[in-house]
Order: C-alpha cells, then structure tokens, then sequence
C-alpha cells in the first residue's frame, strides 16, 4: 500500500471518529484561548513576527558564514561539531560515540530531528537504553506511538488513557489526576537523569556570535539531561541557525506565544560546550550534530528557502482544518500539518508524498498564524506545481487535464461540452445512477447529495437576468 | 572517520554556497514608514513590573530591604522545608549569610561537589533578573550546571541593582559582560517546572523545581 493510500485510509477512519475529533477539539480550544491572549502581549504582533521573519532571512542568507562562525565558537569551548549529510551518517556517529564510551543509558528531549533521522529506533536496536524524558514524549514512548504533535506529542489522549497507560506499566495507580500522573512520570525518571551516561537534546535556535545551542522546555528536562550526564549530544538541523544572542529577545517570547500562548516558555537554556575548567559540574563531551538531510536542496530553491525559517510551533498545525480533523497520526510522517506537508517532499521524496499537498484546502489560516511568516498554502501550490512536473502522475489525470485544457481554451467547445455534460447528468439521474459507481460526479456524490443539475448553462442565465434588468 | 567528516562539512557547505547563489525573491513591501513598529510595550517601573510578572508565571517574590533583611527570609523559607540537605552556591555573599545553626549544618556547598539526588533545596545568585518576563538569569557559576533544577525547590538571592528592563538589553549585557563568554551554560528561568502535556491542564513541578523563590533586597548591603 502506497503512503498516499494509507494517508487516505487514516484520514477517512480518524475524521468519522467522533471521541477523537472531540479530545482533539478540546486540545486546540485550549491552546487558541491562551494565544489569544498571549498575543494581546505584544504590542504589535505582525510587527513581531516580521522581525523574527528578519532575523531568519537574515541567518539562511547567509547561512554558511553563520555556521561557519557557531563551529569556531564551540570549537574553542571544547565542544565537537559533526555535519552530517544524511540521518544515517548523524545515527553512525552518535552510535560509535556511545559504543567508544560504553554508554549504556541515554536520558532524552524532545526533538524533531531524532525522530526524523529514527534515532531512538537505531540506539535501541545496540541495546541502550533511551528514556523520553519530555511527558508527552515519554508517554508515547510507553504506548510505542510517534509523537501527535510537534508541541504537544500525547495531545490525542485522555487522562484516562494516560492513567490506564501508568497502571500498565507502574503498577496500581488508583486515580487519573493530572498532578499525580505527573509525579509519576517524574519518579520514573529521575533515577535515570542521574545514572544515564549520555544526554541528547535537540536544539530550538544555533547562536552564532556567541556559539551556543538555545533549548526550550516548561519541565526543565533539558536542564537536567544536559548538566547530569557526563556526555551531551545536540542533534539539530542546519537551519536552526540565528546571527545574535539578542535575537532571542524577539524569538523565544514570539516562540512561546506561537507554541503555547505563554509569554516565554520556563527554561530557556543556552549551552555552549563541555564544563569549563573553572566550571564544577557539567558533562565533559560537547557534541554538535549539524544534519543537512535534503535541507541544502530546499535551500537550493529560491522560492521555497523560506520554508527553512520554520521554529517548529506547531501553530500552523492548530489552525489548519485537515489537522483538527485527522490529527497528527494520520500524516504518518515525522512532521504532521501544513508545514510537514510542505516539508515532507522534500525531506523523503515528491514522488510518495506529493499526496500531502492536496490535503488542504488551500484557506490560508497556516499562512495566517506561522509567526515567522512562511507562506505555507502558497509552498503547498509550489509542491502541486513540482509534482506535476517531476513526479510520476498517473496518465489517466494528464489525459484529463489535456482534455479540460482543450475544452476551456475556446469558447465554442467550452460551451459544447457543458451542453453535453448538463444532458448526461441529467439523464444518468434520471436512470437513478446517481451516487452509484457509473456516477460521473461520483468523487462529489459519494459522501453528499448532487446539487441540481441546471437546464441551461451559467451564460444565458446570465444574459437572461441581465436582460430583464 | 576524521576524513570522511571534514569532507561531508566541504560538501554541505559547498551546496550552501552553490544554492546562495540564486538570491530568493525580494519580500513584499510591508511597512508604509521605515520606521519599524514598536513590538513590546514601553516599561515605566521595572520593579513594579517584575513584581507584576513574578506574580503571574508563580515565582514567589519576596523583597526585603537589605541583605541582612533577606538573609533571615531565607531562614524562615528554609524552616518550612523538610529536613534535608540544602545545596548552596559557594560565594561570599553566600557564606557571609547569618544563618541559623540548624541550617547550617545542612548545607552542602557547592565546591564540595554537586547537588544530591535529594537535595531539599538549592540557593544561588543570579546573574540579571528581567523585568519584562518576570524572569532570572543563572550561569554555570551559580552553583555549576543543574544546580537551579535539580531541587524541589529553588531559592534566589538577589539585589534589585541586577533588574534589567527589557529582555533584549539583558541578553545585551550577557554578551557585554562576556558573561556568554566565560560561562558554557547560561538560563532564563521564568518561574517554576510546568507541565501541560495531559489534556493541556497546567501541573507545575515536572522534572524541576516545584516552587522558586526570588529574595530581592532593595540594597546592596
């Protein structure tokens, strides 16, 4: 079965699902009432947002000096930086270095990168042992499930879930209280942070004037995953990059606000290599993991680079009327909603995903929320656009495009055909096809009634109200 | 493996350079002046909107009126804490702190190494504390790396000569001061550990501190 296949199966199963549309709805409800507020903030939210829109231009067009100085930086720190151009080198090289060094458990944070090069999977398979140690992350790990939701990884379940979930696996627990799950989780885990050799965390932002890695968190697992261990690994992709240390003053309130409505997130931790020598605690190896994985091809296209500014919000996704409806595990795809479907292609191949560029309706709101600005419906038209012409379509749309092209292209054939189609229609209803397979407007008529079919076309209704005015 | 790694960097940066070549097309005029719209709203009283955002994300604020003042809060907070080890930053004005005996002897300083499993609280200093957010910055030198979230509860030890107004000058000042330089682990911390992440409910304490408290002293003796 073909990824576009299952996306189709997933979507149609999860939007007839009542209970799941419902847990979702409350989600984004949640979160749309904390932006709203959150942005009454700022004094000027657009002017925000085209100042982060600045900065990001700024890093990707001049990307290369910009990584160039971060490397230098935490070069003299003592900290390592590997580029990696695929998932499978970046996985190599966190493999051999926990081999050399005999690690055998890994505290983790969320990151997208991870999951998109299957870090976890490929640690797990050497027989480490990696703890999620983000909630949400940590909750999903338990159910093996990827994660929902860039911000929001166990969005899709209630406490309920989560509470049977931590009986299945801790044993009696006796109530489904938030509070108490949460204690839970942090029991679990915090023998872990501080027995664990290796700490991996992503990275939200690459300082470059002051080489150091920018991680957010609410729970300060982060924190603690990067000062316990005695190795930290940062896994992030090149475009993470931003010039100055001061542009957080506008990214990480416009970050917290776009992700979660707060005003800025708990932590916001900037780490630049190893401990110090006048330093006393503080893991003794700084590695920096810089993936590019189709990221310079992206970069390579002029009109699709802005797509590299994303911070990974996760606005884009709450507002987007195909996520609220199948939410994120339908996607099947490390990044879910509109940006992952403007990504995705990129990322794993036009041809197999070309399919996530026409879930959409095209309304904008993704456009609308993205607090730095990317055009996002427009880059699904781009794909559209790129999948006609590079990918593999299927000949019987491009005889039917040629068709339309041929009808629409002269005013006498177009008004032939529409005749013939208003007779066709009208006649194949009266024969009661209506909705069956020999239904020519099947596509439409499947899940919804057939509008009635008129007895003239459009133009002379016109001309004839016209007329009469 | 030191081959094939400087050449994977070459080409990643050489595809940087090939793609740069083609700029992307110029972005839409969007301002009407040059002038760019103010974002933040302008700060009048940076100590009463600390206290406001303090407040607001739960931080507990107390402000005493000098050191001697917020050395005694200290005690008082402390007292209400189970008995337990009390990790602190080893620095002068720390050790200078007229503490009563109980706690004294359970103090473990930071120079004797870091912060056990179960620790019942950590007290440090603080770089900057920034009015805007509500918010503190720490370094590596309060107390090493993790000191302000390996606890239960976290208390800060500050003067109100280290509020900055907005965000961007604090960050200003950690580059200024070579504070970014000198320190491999910088965070802005704006209240406590907090987790959303079942049903969006709002549960503080997840892996950090359940409570941090701010001692502010007005004056710098």
């Amino acid at each position: 079965m073909t990824a576009a296949q299952d996306f189709l199966r997933n979507a149609a199963t999860k939007s007839a699902d009542l209970v799941h549309r419902q847990i979702i709805r409350r989600g984004i409800d949640h979160y749309d009432a904390a932006v709203r507020g959150g942005r009454l903030r700022f004094l000027n939210w657009q002017a925000a947002r085209e100042k982060c829109q600045d900065i990001k231009r700024e890093a990707m067009n001049h990307l290369d000096r910009y990584l160039e100085e971060f490397e230098r930086r935490v070069k003299e720190r003592g900290g390592r930086v590997f580029w990696a151009e695929t998932g499978e080198e970046a996985r190599r090289y966190i493999l051999e270095l926990a081999e050399a060094r005999g690690v055998r458990t890994i505290v983790k944070s969320k990151s997208m990168v991870a999951e998109e090069i299957h870090l976890t999977s490929a640690l797990k398979k050497q027989g480490i042992q990696v703890f999620e140690t983000d909630l949400g992350e940590f909750i999903v790990q338990l159910r093996d499930e990827a994660p929902y939701h860039i911000v929001t990884p166990a969005m899709h379940l209630t406490r309920q879930d989560i509470a049977a979930l931590f009986k299945d696996k801790f044993g009696s627990m006796g109530t489904d209280d938030p509070k108490v799950l949460v204690a839970t989780a942090r029991e679990a885990l915090r023998h872990a942070f501080f027995t664990a050799e290796m700490g991996i965390t992503g990275a939200n932002f690459l300082v470059a004037d002051s080489g150091m890695v920018s991680v957010t968190t609410n729970e300060g697992n982060a924190d603690l995953g990067l000062s316990l261990p005695k190795i930290h690994v940062v896994i992030t992709g090149i475009e993470k990059i931003i010039p100055s240390v001061e542009d957080l003053a506008i990214l990480w309130p416009v970050l917290a606000t776009a992700g979660t409505g707060q005003p800025i997130t708990c932590y916001n931790t900037l780490v630049g290599g190893p401990r110090a020598a006048n330093e006393s605690q503080g893991p003794e190896e700084f590695h920096v993991i810089l993936l590019d994985n189709g990221r310079t091809d992206l970069l390579a296209d002029p009109q699709q680079r802005e797509v590299l500014h994303c911070i990974r919000c996760g606005a884009c996704l709450n507002a987007c009327p195909i996520y609220r409806n199948i939410g994120g595990h339908a996607y099947a795809t490390t990044y879910q909603g509109p940006i992952g479907s403007v990504l995705t292609p990129h990322l794993h191949g036009l041809n197999e995903f070309q399919h996530l560029s026409q879930a959409s309706t095209l309304c904008g709101a993704c456009t609308d929320v993205c607090p730095v600005k990317i055009d996002l419906h427009h880059h699904l038209l781009h794909n559209r656009r790129n999948a006609v012409e590079r990918a593999n379509r299927l000949w019987p749309e491009r005889i039917a495009f040629k068709a339309w092209r041929w009808t629409v292209t002269s005013a006498w054939r177009f008004r032939f055909v529409g005749w013939i189609a208003r007779r066709v229609l009208r006649w194949s209803y009266a024969l009661g096809l209506e909705s069956t397979p020999l239904d020519p407007l099947r596509a439409w008529t499947m899940d919804r009634a057939a509008p009635p079919i008129p007895a003239t076309s459009f133009r002379a209704q016109w001309r004839k109200q016209s007329g009469a005015n | 493996m030191a081959q094939t790694e400087s050449s994977g960097r070459e080409r990643i940066l050489a595809r940087i350079r090939t793609a740069l070549k083609t700029p992307a097309p110029a972005g839409a005029a969007r301002h009407f002046s040059s002038e760019p719209l103010p974002i933040f709203a302008p700060i009048s009283d940076a100590l009463e909107r600390f206290k406001l955002e303090c407040a607001n994300n739960n931080t507990e604020l107390i402000v005493t009126p000098d050191s001697g003042a917020s050395a005694a809060v200290l005690d008082e907070v402390l007292a209400s804490l189970p008995t337990g080890e009390i990790f602190v930053q080893d620095a002068h004005r720390l050790r200078r702190l007229a503490l009563s005996s109980q706690r004294r002897e359970n103090i473990r300083w930071s120079n004797e190494g870091a912060a056990n499993e179960n620790a019942q609280a950590a007290v440090t200093l603080a770089e900057i504390l920034v009015a805007q957010t509500g918010s503190v910055i720490v370094s590596a030198a309060c107390g090493g790396r993790g000191a302000s979230i390996v606890a239960p509860v976290h208390i800060v030890m500050a003067t109100a000569s280290q509020l900055v107004t907005t965000l961007e000058a604090a960050l200003a000042q950690l580059r200024e001061h070579g504070t970014a330089t000198r320190n491999s682990y910088l965070c802005l911390i704006t209240g406590s550990s907090r987790t959303a992440d079942i049903e969006k409910i709002l549960v503080m304490g997840a892996h950090g501190p359940r409570r941090f408290v701010v001692i502010l002293a007005l004056s710098e003796n």
